[in-house]
This record gives C-alpha cells, structure tokens and sequence, in this order.
C-alpha cells in the first residue's frame, strides 16, 4: 500500500499543528482514540461565540500518516464554518479527498470523532456559561 | 497417538468419502487408504479437531502441528498426483495459519470473537455512524482516561525523541519515563489476566453447550463484549510501550 500525494503532502506539512489553553470558555476540545490501531487524536476549535463560526482549529495526533493527514485536513476544512456547518463533515469526504484505501478509513473515522467531540465540548461550555436570567421576583 | 485424536473426530457435517478408495475419511486423511484430502472450508478449531474454546494446551497444539505438517508436507506427495499434491500444498498453507493464530492467545482471542461475528475493525466506525444519525456524542470505546494518558506520554515521548536529536537527555526525563514504563507493563500484565478469566467464563458456556444446555444470546453477549473490551485497551497500551521501548532504545 502506498499513500496518496495528499496524505504525503498533509504528513510533511501538517497544517494547524499545536495546542490551545483547553480551560479557555470559547475553546472546544476533542480528545479521540481508534482501539483498531491504538492512535490518539486530539482537535480544538476556538469559536466565536457571536456568529457560531469557528476561527481557529489546532490538532495534534499520534498516529499513523493517514491519521495525521486526515486531522490536519479537519483542522483545514472546519475553519470559516460554523459549529452547525462542520457538523456536516463525514468520514468519507475525507477518504474521498485523500484517497484513503480501505485499511485506512478507521483514519477518517477518528477526525470525524475529533471534530463531534470538539464541538460537544464546546457547547458543553456555552450552556454552563450561559448568564442565568435572574427571576423576577 | 495425536493424529488419530484429530481424524477420529471430525465436525459431522465435514465427514465425507474418501475421494481415493470411498470410505469415510476424516478431515485431513482418509482413516481407510492415508490419502490427502481436498481441504474442507472448517475454521481454525475445528481443523485442529478442537471446540471453540480459549484454554487450549499450547504443547499439545504444537505436537499437532508437527505431526500434521510431516504428513501434509507437499514433498512428502511429490510422487502422488497433481490433485494430491495441489490438495497438501492447501492443507499445509491453512495448518500452518491455523497454527500461527492458534498458539498466540491475543490472535486466538481476536480471530474467536470475529468467529463470532464481532467486527473488531469496525467497532469505531459503526459507532460513529450511530452517533450521526442520532445526533448524539458518540461513547468512545476506549475509556477517557486511557487516551488521556496516552496522549500524555506520547507528548512525553516526542518531547524526549527532540531531545535526544539535539545530543542532550534529560535524566529527570528519561526516569520519568521510564517508570511509566514500568507501570505499563504491569498494566498489560494485569489485562492478560483479565483476559484469561473471561477466557474461562467462555469456555464455560461452550462446555454448557457441548453438554446440550441451553445458553442464552446475552450471556454470550456478555464475556464477548468484555474481551472486546479488553482486545482495545490492549493495543493501547502494547503501543505505548513499544515506543517508550523504543526511545528508551531498550
């Protein structure tokens, strides 16, 4: 088997590599496994809270070329929409796009896991941080 | 001898004639003549004669396997027949992939569930098609903290691998890690166990089987979905230590 010119492309140039501070109110964070392969992923969004889009994403991931390459295209394709909007990304349209053969779509599999979880954690964050309507008394 | 405990009790639906003299012949041999028989489409168990259980006496498989390769050996029939020879020729290949996944007991274990339907290399990606149509947070199969402390260590890992190109280790580093190690190992020591007492409950109810009890879907549901379980916090944990191993260069 042999990788894709894009998977090749995404593993020596990974884009979004890196971190940001998971406490932060407008950062979601995802945190993913594949038990087929033991590969960990991890992908964060920073939202803005006004418009629901989603201005930064960061990934990191220990695994396999298919792997690094199928998270950084999430962290590339999830960028400029909204929360609503990245939630439409499906496994195969990364397989699609990178070329992905069989033996690799559990790959695709844990970005979309990454960028769901992200996002779960994210509004997780909005609806504890949400002001309290004071009642009237 | 080991052979006739493996011809002398075929699978019912295996038992046919002997294609050579027309006796009832076994799975591999003919009882009658001793020749070659075409290969019949059995699992691995039931080519070693064996139940589906996971306790298997390794030496005693291994005694099998010994035996049954000199017999099948395609020199052995160079003279026979081309069909005899082709026939020992695929006998042999399935003895020994039968052997191989046999004796190992995480393949033995993985090949069983897939035997039993479990998709090991599908779990993730059903799970997140559920979680699609739901609209709900997919369960992750691996628990949180483990990928939590995988994620870690790994971090640990590439930290110390940077290091080690720039010709300087951190010793508080590397003890660090190292002790991480250590703990790994227990904990993959500690899932074998685990495992083996579910290995234990499965036999039980093949046992309960074989003596025509009556076994419910959900108890089996139940010791199978546990050793999956264990199968993927396994990988984790193998590969983890397989590259501690390896930065450590021990």
């Amino acid at each position: 088997m042999s990788y894709s010119d894009k998977v090749i492309d995404h593993y020596n140039n990974p884009r979004n590599v890196g971190s940001m501070d998971k406490s932060s109110n407008d950062v979601g964070t995802g945190l993913v496994g594949a038990p087929e392969c033991g590969d960990v992923m991890k992908l964060q969004i920073r939202v803005n809270r006004d418009t629901n889009v989603i201005e930064e994403a960061k990934f990191k991931t220990f695994g396999c070329g298919s792997a690094i390459a199928s998270s950084s295209l999430a962290t590339e394709w999830v960028k400029g929409k909204t929360v609503d909007e990245a939630l439409t990304i499906k496994n195969m349209d990364i397989v699609k796009e990178l070329s992905l053969p069989p033996v690799k779509i559990h790959c695709s599999v844990l970005a979309e896991d990454a960028i769901r979880s992200a996002i779960a954690d994210w509004k997780k964050k909005q609806e504890t941080t949400k002001p309290v309507a004071v009642e009237a008394k | 001898m080991t052979l006739t405990s493996i011809t002398a009790k075929p699978a019912p639906e295996e038992t046919q004639t002997c294609w050579s003299c027309g006796s009832m012949r076994a799975s591999h041999f003919c009882e009658a003549c001793g020749k070659v028989q075409p290969p019949a489409p059995v699992d691995y168990f039931t080519f070693f004669g064996l139940p589906r259980k996971l306790n298997i006496d390794v030496a005693l498989l291994d005694r099998d396997f010994y035996e049954l390769s000199r017999k099948l050996h395609p020199d052995l029939n160079a003279r026979a027949g081309s069909q005899e020879q082709e026939w020992s020729l695929q006998q042999s290949s399935r003895l020994n992939d039968a052997h191989r996944v046999l004796k190992d007991p995480i393949k033995r274990t993985e090949y069983l569930l897939k035997l039993e339907g479990v998709e090991l290399e599908e779990q993730s990606k059903s799970a997140t098609e559920q979680a699609r149509v739901t609209g709900q947070l997919k369960k992750q199969v691996v628990p949180p903290d483990l990928l939590e402390e995988v994620f870690e260590l790994n971090m640990q890992l590439e930290e110390l691998r940077a290091q080690k190109k720039m010709g300087e280790d951190d010793p508080a580093l590397i003890e660090e890690i190292g002790r991480q190690k250590l703990e790994l190992e227990e904990k993959h020591e500690a899932l074998l166990e685990e495992l083996k007492k579910y290995w234990k409950g499965w036999d039980a109810l093949i046992d309960r089987q074989l003596a025509r009890q009556a076994v419910s879907q959900e108890e089996r549901k139940q010791v199978r979905d546990k050793m999956v379980d264990l199968l993927n916090r396994r990988n984790y944990i193998r590969n983890l230590v397989r590259d501690v191993s390896e930065v450590l260069g021990d």
